[in-house]
């Protein structure tokens, strides 16, 4: 290790993430996402990114915007993957919005499922649980 | 064990806001978290007694505000410029309630860990 590192870790933080807003419509998912990508860039860690209210609504994989716009869903995806970032949906805001996972469909007699795997549903304990754990939430 | 404020500060009509939001006071509340509520705007009209707000479709939460001591929810500010705007007295709302000046809320947000607007 470097000998300034340990400096250097005394610097970074260890963040939650809480997005409100839906995939399109608001921006409060896209500043969430620019967030993110800063943060990780200067070296903090974000261990969750937890999705209340309309913020469920990111984790739908039928989302489909034209092909010369960005894709919000896609863009968590892959940042989710590339930093090892946990992707929380609150189960009762997406069921509410029908956002539903293939676990949520068995056990409701649905026809079909629009919850990425990638998205877990959690309860709001862990948003709690997480915020404990982190230095800091940022909601969004 | 973290300090909670939660900030309230849209009418029950009209969005889920408040719904949601008390539903994470008082869950933050059942995972042991020290946690205040502030009612901020038209946020304080969740608190007007005698609402019936599924004649307009939409569950009955607002009663649930009442639960809130029996999460040890103790911390419950009103911002006393709002009720003024309003034209609401402390004592027409259905909980018992503390009127806080502006500056006593933001005092109050300094001392807390973290702070989620609904």
């Amino acid at each position: 290790m470097a000998p300034n590192s340990g400096a250097f870790l005394s610097f970074m933080s260890q963040f939650i993430i809480q997005v409100n807003g839906s995939v399109y419509g608001s921006f409060a998912s896209v500043s969430a996402f620019h967030f993110c990508q800063a943060a990780l860039a200067q070296g903090h860690r974000i261990h969750k990114v937890f999705f209340y209210q309309d913020g469920v609504f990111n984790a739908n994989q039928l989302t489909c915007p034209a092909s010369d716009e960005p894709n919000l869903h896609q863009q968590w995806l892959t940042l989710a993957t590339d930093h090892n970032i946990a992707l929380v949906n609150c189960v009762s805001a997406a069921l509410r919005r029908g956002i539903v996972s293939a676990q949520d469909t068995t056990e409701n007699g649905l026809q079909s499922v629009n919850c990425a795997p990638q998205f877990t549903m959690g309860g709001l304990g862990e948003l709690i649980t997480g915020i404990e754990k982190a230095d800091r939430l940022i909601s969004f | 064990m973290k300090k909670i404020s939660i900030l309230f500060r849209h009418s029950p009509y009209g969005n889920a806001a408040s719904r949601e939001g008390l539903d994470l006071a008082l869950l933050s509340a059942s995972f042991e978290q020290e946690v205040s509520v502030i009612f901020i705007g038209e946020g304080l009209l969740n608190l007007l007694p005698n609402q019936q707000p599924q004649l307009s479709g939409v569950k009955d939460y607002i009663a649930t505000f009442k639960a809130m001591p029996l999460y040890d929810i103790e911390s419950v500010l009103v911002c006393e410029q709002s009720l003024a705007q309003l034209g609401i007295g402390i004592n027409e709302l259905s909980l018992d309630c503390e009127s806080a000046s502006a500056a006593l809320i933001s005092h109050h947000l300094t001392l807390s860990d973290e702070v989620l607007v609904f």
